[in-house]
């Protein structure tokens, strides 16, 4: 029998591989690859977080919304992203949704909802706000044939996601004044 | 006489007393492995755990510890299986890279910041295409998490093209020895197909080129992926350009539309291709 015999390292081992940064936590099904990032700001630019994860090798560089990854797709690949968009996006109509969607249907994806339009693939993309924050969800995959099958593996996907309210940054100058 | 026998007497009482030590510090090892659960003769079971044993103040600390040789793997894993890998990157990110689900050829670099023969890898890492790898496979570093490792010393010697991955879980599934150590997994048939250590990334590189032929060879190759062209960030960064040169600029209005006749103008000026469409389909 197996035991647990480096407690400090079983306490924190968990059954599916989490990942957790930036506000974005993932539980991640058997098979997914993730990343939690934030881009490197330029000028007056303020990043925010970006969630990639994907059914094949994650290349090391990839475009905020799959370019870079989805010509790597194969029929039976998934890949999907979560773009968090600044605040003064909250409130406007493009984000009245609240919350993520849970459960995607096979028709909620389409062949011309793609960012880049790729022979066979097929796509969906919500915006939402949720825990005070906007996003949007962008899910790609690698065979609108095959969506039956793809569907809901990613449902299994969106239901290990968890968005955090944003923590507010700390205040400039001594506390004690 | 008189002499010899008190000299004789003396020894006999100094070797008797040593004799007892030797016996006493003997039964305290004896004791010591029974409450470690080893104890020779009287093996501890189920019942033995709640049995009371007079040992003073030393009981009140009595904790049955197993005996093994290191962490044991869960049960649903074995020396050639390659689970998930997740942690965070030396900046701050998460990342997760699943070396069975990938396809192709993955190979862990398990390397250490501290470790002298590791630096010469950490070296070699920072020009990836002087590797000598096979193209499609890719190379991984994982590093113990930020409990064993300080983030920016990974950081300063990982080169920023270069996938870092920092968990200590990692070191535990795969079995790792000692830094450094390679595994080079088999994407396609999600097994550990390698593993083992080098003194020069040369000896990696052939042996990783040698298993992309074997996969080739009964046509478990990598996917090709399709030429698109410009792709990834720098697509999006042209998109930008363009966007900039033609004097749309972030917050431009037209980048926010609230209606079809901001997208498509007013219906009477629309264009007659769009009504030829909707008629034909």
């Amino acid at each position: 029998m197996h035991g647990c015999h480096w407690p400090a390292t079983c306490a924190r081992r968990a059954d599916v591989p989490t990942l957790q940064a930036h506000g974005i936590e993932a539980g991640l099904p058997v098979g997914f690859e993730g990343r939690i990032f934030k881009r490197v700001g330029t000028g007056l630019e303020e990043p925010f977080a970006v969630a990639h994860f994907a059914t094949f090798a994650l290349p090391d560089t990839v475009g905020d919304f799959g370019g870079g990854a989805v010509n790597l797709m194969g029929p039976d690949d998934i890949f999907a992203a979560l773009f968090e968009y600044g605040p003064d996006s909250i409130g406007t109509k493009l984000f009245a949704r609240r919350g993520m969607p849970r459960e995607l249907a096979t028709t909620n994806f389409q062949p011309y909802v793609l960012r880049r339009g790729l022979v066979g693939q097929s796509g969906t993309q919500w915006f939402f706000t949720e825990a005070g924050r906007p996003f949007t969800l962008y899910v790609v995959l690698g065979s609108h044939a095959r969506r039956a099958s793809l569907v809901p593996r990613v449902n299994t996907l969106l239901s290990g996601l968890t968005v955090l309210p944003a923590v507010a940054p700390a205040p400039l100058g001594a506390p004690w004044n | 006489m008189v002499a010899l026998v008190v000299v004789l007497t003396v020894v006999v009482l100094l070797l008797g007393v040593l004799v007892a030590g030797l016996l006493r510090s003997h039964a305290d090892i004896l004791k010591a492995l029974h409450d470690l659960g080893v104890g020779v003769g009287e093996p501890l079971g189920e019942e033995d755990n709640g049995r009371s044993h007079d040992h003073g103040s030393a009981s009140d600390r009595q904790v049955p510890v197993p005996f093994t040789m290191g962490p044991a793997l869960p049960p649903e894993r074995d020396s050639v299986s390659a689970p998930t890998i997740a942690g965070v990157t030396p900046d701050g990110d998460a990342l997760a890279v699943a070396p069975a689900a990938s396809g192709g050829l993955t190979l862990l670099a398990f390397l250490s910041t501290g470790c002298s023969s590791c630096a010469g890898f950490w070296e070699s890492f920072r020009d990836q295409r002087a590797l000598g790898l096979p193209s499609a496979a890719r190379l991984v570093v994982v590093t113990k998490g930020p409990d064993r490792e300080i983030p920016g010393e990974v950081a300063a010697l990982a080169s920023p093209d270069l996938a870092v991955v920092m968990s200590s879980d990692a070191w535990t599934d795969y079995e790792v020895p000692g830094s450094p150590f390679f595994v080079l997994v088999d994407g396609t048939s999600g097994r550990r197909i390698g593993e083992g250590v080098a003194n020069h990334f040369r000896q990696v590189a052939e042996l990783v080129r040698r298993a992309e032929v074997d996969a080739t060879s009964f046509d478990l190759g990598v996917r090709a992926g399709r030429d698109v062209g410009l792709d990834g960030p720098a697509r999006e960064s042209a998109n930008d350009r363009e966007l900039r040169d033609a004097g749309i600029l972030p917050g431009d209005p037209s980048l926010y539309p609230t209606s079809l006749d901001d997208l498509y103008g007013p219906p009477d000026a629309r264009m007659p291709l769009a009504r030829h469409v909707r008629k034909a389909g």
